[in-house]
């Protein structure tokens, strides 16, 4: 009966951990999505990248993971799901995808403690690193970025603007994927 | 202090000391291999140093079943590519490399593609992409700087693309690393001041990095110790055999603990500007190391003071007097062998156009270098620290 009980915590804590993994990156992608519209600053960071180019990010062994993808200068969220990607960023576990997908560790420390790696051009991962701290900026709220982050970011009265039309834009989105 | 997590992982045999290589065919038998397929360059063959390899085989049942000799300076895809063809066509067990950084990363490239059973290297790129058991590898190193013999990584380049690629994973290491003072001894003194400045930067980055740790400190202190010690003396006097042996045995320490801790700043921009501008790796590296330590010092004075008795630099009690000093130290390094081979001091004396620095600002944020740097590094810092490394020592 305890070893039901137990296997069963287990479960369910893993189950809650994907689900909360799972709505962070639906968060992450859907972000990524609209501040590729306003932000100059990922304009400029994603302007070298090829167009339509796939970058998957994602958890080991099975997913939860999103996709995104580079249309006509902007970046389009193809959605959730395990894909084939000319660039993959895989945590190796649900515990070092939550630590980072929750913002309690920055994206750096994450490849410094070797918590994710890298299928395809390393050059590649490093800008899409560079793209997802700028997602994360108007993502993550300021005492999670001071935190994280080596050089907490600056943000300018337009960044706010852009900050407040993500979490306008995010809440009914979030919602409707927690509800689901 | 202890870093709330890492990982540390080397598994190469080392034999190092005086006619190590006699050693190469049992260490062949011990990995069930009989027939070697060795990997060196031009350079190699006209210092002579084949000659010690292939006299270790006398009256042993191994044997080299075929030498390539015709690395390129920069490892590159199609050699790989092609290499691995030719140890299939010759049947070998066994691939042996003997040189510098290019043979080794194009001898892990070569390991590679056989291992896996591909023929085309550019599919394992990435970090830990390799599920084969990798077949029997042995490396001799013939510098004392890159450290390629124990770490995890191959920078290999695309050259119809014109990028290097770094290729990571456990599995690439040789099972062995024969480290035999002979082989360093023909280098001349400007490339052994180049190759032990990029060994000591190898060493310092480690030591400081975001993902320094106690096992790799332990390795990284230990070069930094032997490269203050035996580096001049192997510039000055290169047929000095204990110089030769202690800086060999500094260049593998400071890889152990670089392929662990990883590298930073001085490394990015040094890849950077290697693939712009044709700078070796050691010469940039050394130009950039103390601009990369004062890069960093704000966030790491205290960990960069405990060099301090490395550089018989006088501690004190103020971390940050004291780790200027060790900057100042490895600055009067650089001005000695610059004294005694004119090794480069500035970006302007590497022969560097001054009208590169942006391109090599923009390069160097894509090199996986960066995410390991404590401090961390935009476009404009990458450029400023140029503009000093120019044309000021």
């Amino acid at each position: 009966m305890n070893g039901l009980l137990s296997s069963f915590k287990r479960e369910s804590a893993y189950g809650s951990k994907k689900a909360v993994a799972h709505i962070s990156l639906l968060a992450l992608g859907s972000t990524f999505e609209l501040v590729s519209k306003y932000s100059k600053e990922l304009k400029k960071e994603i302007a070298d990248w090829q167009e339509g180019i796939v970058l998957l990010l994602g958890v080991l062994p099975n997913g939860p993971a999103m996709s995104v993808k580079k249309e006509n200068g902007a970046i389009r969220f193809l959605g959730m799901g395990m894909r084939d990607a000319d660039l993959k960023v895989l945590f190796k576990n649900i515990d070092s995808a939550m630590m980072v997908l929750t913002g309690m560790m920055g994206s750096h420390t994450a490849f410094a403690q070797f918590r994710a790696i890298v299928y395809g051009n390393l050059g590649v991962g490093m800008q899409m690193s560079r793209a997802l701290n700028i997602v994360q900026k108007f993502l993550l709220p300021s005492f999670m970025l001071n935190k994280t982050f080596k050089r907490p970011p600056e943000f300018s009265s337009e960044d706010m603007w852009i900050k407040a039309k993500v979490m306008a834009a995010l809440t009914p989105k979030m919602i409707s994927g927690a509800l689901r | 202090m202890i870093p709330e997590y890492y990982e540390f992982f080397c598994s190469v045999k080392i034999i190092s000391g005086k006619k190590a290589l006699s050693n190469l065919p049992y260490e062949m038998g011990l990995l069930g291999a009989k027939k070697a397929m060795i990997i060196t360059d031009q350079g190699v063959v006209g210092a002579g140093l084949m000659e010690y390899v292939k006299s270790a085989f006398e009256g042993a049942t191994q044997e080299i079943s075929v030498i390539f000799d015709q690395t390129p300076i920069d490892s590159s895809v199609k050699v790989v590519n092609e290499l691995a063809v030719l140890y299939r066509g010759k049947e070998c067990d066994c691939i042996i490399a003997v040189g510098g950084g290019s043979c080794l990363d194009t001898a892990k490239g070569v390991n590679i593609v056989i291992s896996e059973g591909n023929d085309d290297l550019m599919v394992f790129q990435g970090m830990d992409r390799l599920a084969a058991t990798p077949k029997p590898f042995i490396a001799i190193p013939t510098t004392a700087g890159t450290g390629s013999e124990v770490t995890a990584a191959a920078v290999i380049a695309d050259t119809e693309r014109g990028v290097k690629m770094p290729f990571i994973s456990h599995k690439i290491f040789p099972q062995v690393a024969i480290l035999d003072p002979r082989m360093t001894l023909t280098m001349p003194p400007r490339i052994t001041a180049a190759t032990g400045m990029d060994a000591l930067t190898h060493a310092i980055e480690a030591y400081y990095d975001l993902q320094k740790n106690p096992i790799s400190d332990s390795f990284a202190l230990t070069a930094i110790r032997l490269v203050n010690k035996y580096l001049i003396s192997a510039v000055k006097n290169g047929s000095d055999e204990q110089a030769r042996l202690a800086m060999a045995n500094a260049a593998l320490c400071a890889g152990i603990a670089f392929s662990n801790s990883m590298v930073g700043i001085v490394h990015g921009l040094a890849h950077a500007t290697g693939g712009c501008c044709h700078v070796p790796h050691g010469v940039a590296n050394s130009i950039y190391l103390p601009w990369g330590m004062e890069y960093n010092l704000e966030k790491r004075h205290e960990i960069i003071a405990e060099l301090a008795p490395y550089f018989g630099v006088t501690a004190g009690s103020d971390a940050r007097t004291a780790a200027s000093g060790v900057i100042r130290a490895v600055r009067d390094m650089r001005r000695e062998l610059n004294d005694i081979c004119k090794l480069p001091l500035t970006l302007k004396d590497a022969g560097v156009d001054e009208t590169k620095l942006e391109l090599i600002a923009k390069n160097s944020l894509n090199d996986g270098s960066m995410t390991y740097n404590p401090e961390e590094v935009t476009y404009e810092d990458a450029l400023a620290v140029l503009k000093k490394a120019w044309d000021k020592e």
